[in-house]
């Protein structure tokens, strides 16, 4: 039993952890506390959930388009909603954010209704083993192609001109301004990048679980834990957050029962917030 | 006696930020009464000096005594209670309040008022208003004022907490000579009437030579000079560190 | 407001008339709509104190309304008597606040924020699970009140208002004394404060303390009047969000803001709900985005502006 809790521990972990990412990303970076966060995951897995219905495009083909669809979303949010208000601080923000949720979310509840929808893949059942314990195929992709992205995400931001703009601009911002780095774009630029994660994250959750508006609360909650847990804007924190939140619920719903699988996520935030409030890798930005 | 005159003793007094030793092994005492100078060039270490007496920043090492009582492990609202103050270098004004407000907290909080009456208060804050010459101001939000009146106000808020020693850091900034000018008589003042000890902070030598009683040059975080403004404006060691080495050259071989 | 002492006072005594008399014009719904509105306006002069005022928002503020309804519950199953009830809801609602306060009001801003909202989840889900004490999900019920219905609806119509006008008056009176200079201070300028003297901690400990009196006992009539209550009902997050729209359409930072703000919004979400059904959420989400856009001072924020200007205006007139 315990190679079986290890294995589903990672796979959601991973999955969890490019989920985070997003988030921590578009607070430690570009100030936002983005409470619609939510409802984009699900947009992604909305908008697989058409791909596959309408033109049979499996979702690990369709989170291509997941991810364009959020990113220019996620830029226009910012630059025409978001960046006009941040001078007046984090109450503005928090409840722009939120309004954009309701916003998406009756959206969603208008085009699908609240039901439960999935995506139907034909290889759904496949498994294999690993030792004593099954791997559900689609998990495996989908914890392969998070990590994919998520190194993705890292060489973008180590390797690129815009990510070391992205980088510089969270350092120090008026440094970056000083040589010339176009700080509001760079805001802009990670934000939209984390809408895309969001998109992304929905596309794979899609393939694996079923999906509808009542989770858009739900993991909200998820990505706050996984944020400060792995320090804000700090991509390999946020993926060890994840992975963290997945060992933490899957050993939670084996010992104490799966209805404390979500309250356990909360207490432990609020442990980690009060004795490490920068996060278990203790500074606020890239290690 | 001596002990008695000392009003405050810092000793080997360090702030290390990792490998950085913004203030290393300071030590110096400043009697009743006096106008000490604090100098050195840009990051000697002075505001940190500053943090790290009135409890704003941990001590690496090292020990505060105001008028004989160890305050070193006080908070800076323990501290700021007992008479020990200090203004900013860049300004603090306390936004969304009126200039007559931002002194009345002064006044409420600091150490004269063990009551809390109101009335008392207001009325302390309106006289030093008046002392500082900032009554005719004393309704205007403090986002519309200028750079000198908020600098008197920061003072002014200082004063109303009747403190008995105040580290006034780099007050200077940002004056035109006139406004300097100005500010050194106030300064002399305030002292006399209010009976203050001052720790002056700047890192224009010219502007704390005429004020000071004496002077404590700091470099690097070290202390590498203290004595009278005379002895200071000589040592080789002060020159080297204003000017550089080779200009200290140049004025040890001309003269 | 209006710049005269006397006429302020004047007005709003009229204005308390009005209330106290107004439920015999009024059926039985609209009486139970204004009691909510009521309601709403004393949480949110709590969250008002600590947003506002001090610069702390307590994103998960709800939950000393949800503490303050269970603790209720609980006592009320005991066979203890409502008057008798309500102040212990209120004492354990401030010893969360003290116990939680403590370690996380150190902790600046934003994290702030988020550690309530934490908290808040953290209490709800223990309610839900401990079903002996709290029944659990299904909710638990308090004893029912026997009288008419219309009775019961102007008792606690009554009781919100006087709620909410001591905490409204409370709150006026902290402010202007010398622990509402500190609060004042601390958001203005925290480090600086700290330098005059002003014990921070302290202050923002008492703060989130009243802050969590006025809503809990808020929550304790709610569960009286209501006779039946749900963990997922008293521990809503919209009730945080409504409460921050209602500080952000009144104004924070005054006195009368977060009342005007409670009616404005509770008669908005009326209307959307009844002409909107399908639609209320994006138009609520559509509503707030305008509100933020182009009041961002709050009503009253903006009509104090617009005074001041106005007087402004007159003196230089007189001047040239």
């Amino acid at each position: 039993m315990g190679l079986q809790m290890l294995v589903n521990a990672i796979l959601l972990g991973g999955l969890y952890a490019l989920m985070g990412i997003g988030f921590s990303l578009q607070w430690g970076i570009s100030g936002i506390i983005n409470l619609s966060y939510g409802a984009m995951v699900m947009l992604g897995s909305y908008i697989s959930l058409e791909f596959f219905n309408f033109f049979h495009i499996d979702p690990f083909i369709s989170m291509i388009m997941s991810g364009a669809i959020l990113f220019v979303l996620g830029a226009v949010i910012y630059r025409g909603l978001l960046q006009p208000f941040l001078k007046g601080g984090i109450v503005f923000t928090l409840i722009l954010t939120f309004a954009i949720r309701l916003i998406i979310e009756n959206i969603i509840l208008k085009v699908w209704s609240a039901d439960y929808r999935t995506i139907r893949l034909t290889y759904a059942g496949s498994n294999f083993q690993f030792g004593d314990a099954y791997v559900p195929l689609i998990k495996f992709l989908s914890f392969i192609v998070a990590g994919i992205i998520i190194y993705l995400t890292y060489l973008f931001m180590m390797k690129t001109k815009t990510g070391k703009g992205i980088q510089a601009v969270a350092l120090d911002k008026e440094g970056a301004q000083a040589v010339g780095i176009h700080v509001e774009k760079m805001y802009m630029i990670n934000f939209a990048l984390g809408t895309a994660l969001a998109g992304l994250t929905g596309s794979l959750w899609a393939s694996i679980y079923s999906f509808s508006p009542h989770l858009i609360g739900i993991i909200v909650g998820k990505v706050f834990i996984i944020a400060i847990l792995g320090g804000l804007g700090n991509i390999w924190g946020a993926a060890a957050g994840g992975l963290l939140l997945g060992f933490a619920e899957v050993a939670g719903a084996t010992f104490l029962g799966s209805q404390w699988q979500e309250a356990i996520g909360m207490v432990i935030m609020v442990i980690v917030l009060l004795w490490r409030p920068y996060g278990l890798m203790g500074k606020k930005f890239f290690g | 006696m001596e002990e008695n005159n000392i009003i405050l003793k810092i000793k080997s007094l360090s702030k290390y930020f990792g490998a950085l030793k913004a203030v290393d092994d300071v030590s110096f005492e400043v009697k009743k009464g006096e106008i000490v100078g604090l100098i050195g060039p840009n990051g000697a270490g002075k505001t940190t000096v500053t943090n790290l007496v009135n409890g704003t920043y941990f001590k690496t090492t090292g020990k505060v005594f105001f008028k004989n009582s160890d305050v070193s492990d006080l908070k800076p609202y323990q501290i700021a209670r007992m008479g020990l103050t200090r203004t900013y270098q860049v300004v603090k004004p306390l936004m969304g309040m009126t200039v007559e407000e931002n002194v009345l907290v002064g006044s409420l909080f600091g150490r004269g008022n063990r009551s809390r009456d109101m009335n008392n208060a207001t009325k302390r804050a309106r006289e030093i208003l008046k002392l500082v010459g900032l009554e005719k101001i004393k309704d205007s939000s403090v986002s519309g004022i200028t750079l000198p009146d908020l600098k008197k106000m920061e003072f002014a808020r200082v004063l109303a907490m009747e403190p008995e020693v105040v580290f006034l850091d780099e007050v200077m900034a940002g004056l035109n000579p006139t406004e300097v000018e100005e500010a050194s008589v106030l300064v002399k003042k305030v002292r006399k009437e209010k009976d203050l000890t001052i720790v002056y902070i700047e890192h224009i030598m010219k502007a704390v030579m005429g004020i000071s009683d004496r002077i404590v040059v700091l470099h690097h975080g070290k202390k590498i000079v203290e004595g009278t403004p005379q002895k200071v404006i000589n040592d080789q060691a002060v020159i080297e560190a204003y000017l550089g080495k080779r200009y200290a050259k140049e004025v040890n071989n001309e003269g | 407001m209006l710049n005269n002492k006397k006429i302020n006072i004047f007005l709003l005594i009229i204005a308390l008339g009005v209330f106290i008399f107004l439920p015999r014009f009024l059926s039985g719904y609209w009486v139970r709509v204004i009691t909510t509105i009521f309601m709403y306006a004393v949480i949110a002069q709590g969250m008002n104190l600590m947003s506002g005022y001090m610069g702390y928002l307590p994103f998960g503020n709800a939950m000393f309304f949800g503490i303050g309804a269970y603790a209720t519950a609980i006592g009320m199953s005991k066979g203890l008597p409502f008057l008798l009830v309500v102040p212990l809801a209120a004492i354990t609602a401030i010893l969360f606040s003290i116990l939680l306060g403590l370690p996380v009001l150190r902790l600046r801003g934003h994290y702030f924020a988020i550690a309530t909202i934490g908290m808040s989840g953290a209490i709800l889900s223990v309610v839900q699970n401990a079903t002996e004490i709290t029944g659990g999900a299904m909710g638990t019920t308090l004893p029912i009140i026997d009288k008419a219905p219309g009775v019961v609806y102007n008792y606690f119509y009554l009781a919100m208002l006087a709620l909410m006008v001591i905490s409204s008056l409370s709150l006026h009176f902290i402010i202007k004394s010398k622990f509402g200079f500190g609060i004042r201070s601390i958001k203005a300028n925290e480090e600086a404060a700290n330098s005059m003297g002003i014990n921070t901690t302290y202050h923002k400990v008492i703060a989130w303390a009243i802050s969590a009196l006025f809503t809990s006992i808020a929550g304790a009539l709610y569960a009286y009047w209501m006779s039946f209550i749900g963990p997922d009902e008293v521990f809503d997050v919209m009730i945080a969000v409504n409460t921050i729209v209602i500080m952000l359409i009144g104004g924070a930072g005054s006195i009368l803001g977060p009342i005007i703000g409670a009616f404005i919004i509770e008669l908005l979400a009326e209307v959307a709900w009844s002409a909107f059904l399908e639609y209320h959420l994006a138009v609520l989400g559509i509503i707030i985005i305008v509100i933020v856009i182009f009041v961002p001072k709050g009503m009253v924020g903006s009509i104090s502006d617009f005074t001041k200007k106005r007087k402004l205006r007159a003196e230089k007139k007189v001047t040239i």
